[in-house]
């Protein structure tokens, strides 16, 4: 009976330090890890030492305040619609209903754009832009918390992508 | 109390204990989907509080504010959100 119970135990200890493998956040937030500034006196070296290359935060080297570097997100590259398309689809930042959500809404602004060129539009090209604007309101809304570096990424493409469908040849050869 | 009934009280406690945690997120995680899909929707709710799964791709959904949705994808491959 005890052995029993100690195994319980075992297995819930074990449990707990496994944490069940949860999932992480997609994109870990990116904080600037605080490097220890205070500086170590250094110890009385025994013998003079020798000059040595210098040694990055060694014990006993001179204290060199060592500024955190500030790893706040750079600005992503913007991505071509394919590159996007291929992140939207990866990302674990939305769920997969809310994915073919937003791919009917594309779809929708697409359709809009389609008829635009064809001079059958029923929307003006503000609209169409107040259409798209809204849309990437929502990606971006969806994206924000879960997955920053591809948020950020859209936000870099945003002009790009506006580009590409308001060019009549760039926008016939989408493949979409 | 032989060895193979220690291993077997092991493996559920084990599984008991992980697979509580991974209905709840799974649970949590569609919620936050159809929470989403419901905004996208533009379509009041606050938030999903209770999903009743009718079919595959078919949710009978509450909101805290207590509006109820019906929640499916069509033939043509569209979400579609309309009351009940």
């Amino acid at each position: 009976m005890m052995g029993t119970a100690r195994s319980i135990v075992v297995a819930l200890l074990l449990l707990l330090t496994t944490g069940c493998a949860r999932d992480k956040p997609e994109t870990p937030v990116s904080e600037p890890k605080v490097v220890a500034t205070r500086p170590v006196a250094p110890r009385a070296p025994a013998r003079p030492a020798a000059p040595a290359a210098p040694k990055v935060a060694g014990r006993g080297a001179a204290p060199v305040a060592r500024a955190p570097v500030a790893r706040t997100p750079a600005a992503a590259p913007s991505l071509d619609l394919k590159a996007l398309t291929q992140r939207l689809r990866e990302t674990k930042a939305i769920g997969i209903f809310t994915k073919i959500t937003l791919k009917n809404q594309v779809d929708d602004l697409l359709d809009g754009f389609r008829e635009y060129y064809q001079g059958q539009a029923k929307l003006a090209i503000t609209d169409l832009r107040r259409s798209f604007d809204l849309l990437m309101m929502k990606v971006l809304s969806l994206l924000q918390d879960d997955d920053r570096m591809l948020a950020s990424a859209i936000v870099s493409s945003r002009e790009a992508i506006w580009g590409v469908l308001t060019d009549p040849k760039k926008f016939a050869s989408l493949d979409v | 109390m032989n060895r193979l009934t220690v291993a077997f009280a092991h493996a559920v406690v084990v599984t008991a204990f992980c697979a509580v945690p991974s209905f709840a997120q799974d649970d949590a995680a569609l919620k936050k989907d159809l929470t989403a899909v419901i905004a996208l929707h533009g379509l009041p709710c606050g938030q999903v509080v209770a999903v009743k799964v009718q079919a595959e791709n078919d949710y009978a959904v509450s909101c805290q504010d207590g509006n109820r949705y019906h929640v499916y994808m069509n033939a043509a491959g569209r979400v579609v959100v309309e009351k009940p």
